[in-house]
């Protein structure tokens, strides 16, 4: 009888402890690339601000056109500048109305007086935009005040750090529980063949031929188990692919399919195998006395 | 395959069952082994095939004295050339008559594409060649006993070690079962050991017979 028939019999004998065993690893390979997606998407709204560095450098009232034009020289001499945009108080107050028209009430009592005018500054290298937010926050007699993307990154990268952490802790502690059950199952079940192994060992049956059937069996969940939970998952993310990307638009959350999700297949698929197999091997390795 | 005893001695505590026994089977020998309960039957082929230690001298099978094999591959090989039946049968119970077979013969290294016409063949020898296809619970007590002897036989053993194999089974599933086994000694050469309370058989059949009971210090 050829280990594979032998190991499909086995299974087909404990049907609900093999589910067990699945369902184990398709919830941790589910959780495993259904953060893998996510995380990638949050990599794209951090290149997305990364590669998009602004600062706004908002100007006190009543500065004359020379002391202005003199700022926007004093911008345009850094390097690495992308794009130096002038924000009158006029257009600062048509943005306003722009963004609060449907808000009739707030419109109304703002004039362009109230609005400061101000400097939209981005460039290529963040850097640089260190640089012009120290140098213009001593300027108190010509600047009101600074706002800096910086921020909003740092934020953003604070967040996606605490997500990624929670994520791998949680992949860890899914990847333990499929190993432990797996383990754990795979004794059970020599337990329940133990007269098998007995005899099989009477007749002559090395203990790696009495534990060959219980390490492809591990190794069967593994699989199984990775491949469905990476399949469920992407076709999960990848069917409300449009509606996730509208969402974070411009940012494209879920790229179309590429080679990093093959890539992503062959090492859950690698993983899943691993993880079982060394489960198996140790749990019959412990288990199997005879 | 020669089997050899030399002051073997096996203790279970305090219980003494054997005392400096030797005793020596050779090829194609038909050996009768008697005894009381507890006079050792069981225990002598359970050295043989290593499940157990003597507690002083050595148990040799073609010279090699298995009970010092540090290599359990060699343990391995030799089980594999022998045949064991046993008075509770020990079959797998949830695959059928011809897959334990099949499993046996896996064991044994057999050719894959040769496991069919084995099986078959062995079968037909022990006279089950229409209930292979069954499971332990669905046969008799003596067509069990077959098919455990079919399943020792299956692998071309050099020896068959048969633990009480008629202590389960009627005088006339007995009889089947021991014409079999002469069967196969004579057409084969196979050694046959077989444990029996059953002096009849004894009695009858003119074949080798340790009685264990009367060993004691004496060489057979």
């Amino acid at each position: 009888m050829k280990i594979f028939k032998l190991t499909l019999h086995h299974i087909r004998r404990s049907p609900f402890q093999s589910l067990v065993a699945f369902i184990t690893i398709f919830t941790a390979f589910f959780i495993l690339n259904s953060f893998l997606l996510v995380n990638r998407g949050l990599s794209a709204v951090l290149g997305y601000f990364e590669t998009k560095p602004e600062i706004t450098i908002f100007l006190k009232d009543g500065l004359d056109q020379a002391t202005v034009e003199s700022v926007q020289k004093q911008l345009a001499s850094y390097p690495d500048i992308k794009e130096i945009r002038y924000i009158s108080k006029e257009n600062a107050l048509n943005i306003y109305k722009e963004t609060n028209k449907d808000n009739p009430l707030l419109t109304e009592l703002v004039t362009a007086s109230v609005l400061p005018a101000s400097f939209e500054v981005s460039a290529n290298n963040p850097k640089v935009l260190e640089v012009i937010a120290q140098d213009f926050s001593s300027k108190n007699q010509i600047v009101d005040e600074i706002i800096y993307q910086k921020d909003v990154i740092q934020s953003l990268l604070n967040w996606t750090l605490i997500i990624r952490r929670s994520g791998l802790a949680l992949i860890i502690i899914s990847s333990l529980i499929s190993f432990v059950m797996i383990f754990t199952l795979i004794g059970m079940k020599i337990n329940n063949r133990k007269e098998e192994i007995k005899i099989s060992r009477l007749l002559g049956a090395s203990k790696f031929y009495v534990k060959r059937p219980f390490i492809l069996e591990a190794v069967i969940y593994g699989f199984l188990g990775s491949l469905t939970a990476f399949l469920s998952s992407f076709l999960l993310m990848y069917n409300f692919r449009q509606m996730i990307n509208t969402f974070f638009q411009p940012i494209i959350f879920v790229p179309k399919l590429g080679y990093y999700e093959l890539f992503l297949f062959l090492a859950e698929l690698f993983a899943g195998v691993v993880i079982s197999f060394l489960a198996g091997w140790l749990g019959a390795r412990r288990y199997i006395k005879w | 395959m020669e089997i050899i005893f030399d002051k073997v001695t096996k203790n279970y505590g305090p219980i003494n069952v054997f005392k400096d026994l030797n005793l020596k089977i050779s090829q194609g020998d038909f050996v009768f082994v008697t005894g009381a309960s507890g006079a050792g039957k069981s225990t002598l082929i359970k050295l043989i095939l290593n499940q157990i230690k003597p507690s002083s001298g050595d148990v040799l099978i073609d010279d090699k004295a298995v009970n010092h094999l540090k290599n359990k591959n060699e343990i391995d090989k030799i089980r594999r050339k022998i045949g064991v039946v046993f008075q509770d049968f020990q079959l797998i119970n949830d695959l059928t008559i011809e897959e334990n077979i099949a499993l046996a013969l896996d064991i044994a290294n057999y050719p894959a594409a040769k496991i069919p016409p084995r099986i078959n063949e062995v079968v037909k020898l022990v006279k089950l060649q229409h209930r292979h296809f069954l499971f332990p619970s669905q046969l008799s007590g003596g067509e069990l006993q077959r098919a455990c002897l079919a399943r020792a036989l299956s692998i071309e053993p050099e020896i068959i070690l048969a633990d009480e194999p008629t202590g389960n089974l009627d005088p006339a599933n007995s009889w089947n079962l021991i014409k079999i086994f002469q069967e196969i000694n004579e057409k084969f050469n196979t050694t046959i050991l077989m444990t029996t309370h059953n002096m009849d058989f004894v009695d009858s059949l003119n074949k080798k017979v340790i009685k264990l009971d009367q060993l004691e210090h004496e060489n057979i």
